[in-house]
């Protein structure tokens, strides 16, 4: 028997090579996902004086991931789906992994955009800056924060097969996350909504970017927000992962 | 590895279940090498379930799968690099020009072609000119043509297409049956799924008739015609004298019009 099977990386390649060229394709989504956490950071202005930089910064880049997460990976693979194009890159041989493996990749290079956009964004109007291990330390977060909504895309697309209705269940959310997120963050919606919202995957993510822009100013609060922005991404990637159909069987 | 060097694949006892529904049940048969062979069923009869089951898109229930000496259970990747395949509903991303298809397709299964070779392939199916056309700007046929081309990119052994000519106009399914016999040509050997009886006639070497998920014949077009010629239900339903593989398809596989 003569058969060769491709090399992984080969494969990782070609399918890298499809996934960024697609994005590029569509870069007008792209944008319009890092212009609308820019626009709110500028429409802050007045709140930098009063609650500081790194509130800010952390918010608008939590809303950058939201749109990056939820909206566009989530809805791409519930479209892709539908098409038929996992499926027919399922019967080549190649291992079922490297598939998503590659999505994910352009999802982390939007990731760093979007922080990076906030970053230029801040600097720019705000003038506001960070330390150099407070960018760094950001990136760093900002992927974690980023995987805690690609899961949860992932789950609203192993939960719901007809893309439109993902479609219009990722805008909701996306609709709450930022209405409760943001108001509720600065405690127009009241106390309650305030301690749900800080606990909540908005809350928790925007702490952890919050901390690690001021590393100094890491406490136990910020740990704790660590450690339920994993187990908030361990749980929705759990379920998104096992309820995952690869066909919508129209 | 392979006991019968004759045979590119053989499928024996396969049985496809959904949920409690069996769509397949202990369907055998094999595929020669450089044949083209013919799944024809009525709509819901277990075709594309079968062929479902031979590229590892669903676990079988039961039965074995053995692609050029690949056991398609426990050597998936070997049996699927031996395949080339076109889905009944394929797609490719809409905004991928044709070349880049392509190059993704090159790429998956390990070839390295260059721009210009794979410029020439468009040239052969007569589509250099729609090569930097995004793909979902191609018109029906010519995005079947893309995938009938990217199934056979990479020389398979067996190349299983499904129902490769729904939908077309009568000189685009010309053109696919030459296609189709190109690929034979080539040595490769093709299973397709069809309820054209005409094309089965005319393309396949042999055929399998699979109904309610079972297999109830399986020999040459002609074979078959002549084996049932004299049956009172073939005789019974052909017209104008003259015994076709449809009245035979008809007479053993009912005249209720499936869903
Ligand atoms: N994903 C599925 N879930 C449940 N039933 C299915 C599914 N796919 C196909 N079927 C059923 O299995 C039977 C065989 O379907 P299929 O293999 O697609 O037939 P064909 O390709 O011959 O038209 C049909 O009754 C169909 O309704
Ligand atoms: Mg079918």
């Amino acid at each position: 028997m003569d058969t060769v099977i491709p090399k992984t990386s080969t494969v990782l390649a070609a399918l890298l090579r499809a996934d960024f060229t697609t994005q590029w394709r569509n870069r007008r989504s792209v944008i319009l996902t890092l212009v609308v956490p820019v626009i709110i950071l500028i429409s802050w202005k007045g709140l930098v004086a009063i609650k500081g930089g790194a509130f800010a910064l952390s918010n608008s880049i939590t809303i950058g991931l939201i749109a990056t997460g939820l909206m566009g990976y989530t809805n791409a693979i519930a479209r892709d789906r539908d098409k038929g194009i996992f499926q027919r890159l399922r019967v080549a041989p190649v291992p079922t992994w490297t598939i998503m493996a590659s999505r994910i990749c352009v999802q982390l290079v939007m990731i760093i955009l979007v922080t990076t956009a906030v970053f230029i964004a801040g600097n720019e109007y705000d003038k506001i800056t960070l330390t150099p291990s407070g960018y760094a330390f950001t990136y760093f977060t900002a992927i974690i924060g980023g995987l805690v909504y690609l899961s949860l895309g992932q789950m609203v697309a192993g939960l719901i097969t007809n893309p439109e209705t993902v479609n219009s269940t990722t805008r909701l959310v996306y609709f709450v996350f930022i209405m409760v997120g943001m108001f509720g963050e600065l405690g127009i919606l009241g106390v309650q909504v305030h301690d749900m919202e800080h606990w909540s995957p908005y809350g928790t993510v925007k702490t952890i970017l919050a901390g690690s822009m001021e590393p100094g100013k890491w406490t136990n609060d910020t740990s704790i927000a660590l450690l339920l922005t994993g187990l908030y991404a361990a749980i929705f990637a759990a379920i998104g992962i096992q309820r995952f159909k690869w066909n919508s069987n129209k | 590895m392979n006991d019968n060097q004759e045979n590119i694949l053989t499928v024996n006892g396969l049985s496809v279940n959904y949920g409690k529904f069996q769509a397949v049940q202990n369907v055998s048969f094999n595929v020669l090498k450089g044949e083209i062979f013919g799944l024809l069923g009525p709509n819901g009869a277990g075709k594309t379930s079968t062929l479902s089951a031979l590229e590892g898109l669903l676990k079988p229930q039961s039965g074995s799968i053995v692609i050029d000496g690949y056991d398609a259970g426990e050597k998936p990747l070997y049996a699927r690099a031996s395949l080339g395949v076109q889905l009944q509903s394929t797609s490719f991303q809409p905004e991928l020009f044709v070349v880049e298809v392509l190059e993704l397709y090159a790429g998956i299964y390990g070839l390295t072609l260059t721009r210009n070779e794979i410029l020439a392939i468009l040239r052969e199916i007569s589509l250099e000119d729609q090569a930097f056309k995004k793909f979902g700007q191609l018109s029906g046929g010519q995005q079947q043509r893309v995938s009938l081309v990217i199934a056979t990119i990479h020389n398979p052994k067996l190349v299983l297409l499904d129902e490769p000519t729904t939908g077309l106009d009568p000189q685009s399914r010309r053109q696919l049956w030459e296609r189709i016999e190109a690929i034979r040509e080539k040595g490769h050997a093709v299973l397709l799924t069809t309820h054209s009886m005409e094309e089965a006639e005319s393309v396949c070497d042999r055929i399998a008739i699979i109904d309610h998920g079972r297999v109830i014949a399986v020999d040459t077009p002609q074979a078959l015609i002549d084996k049932h010629r004299t049956d009172p239900e073939v005789i019974s339903v052909s017209r104008r004298g003259k015994i076709t593989l449809e009245d035979v398809f008809i007479a053993l596989t009912g005249k209720t019009v499936r869903a």
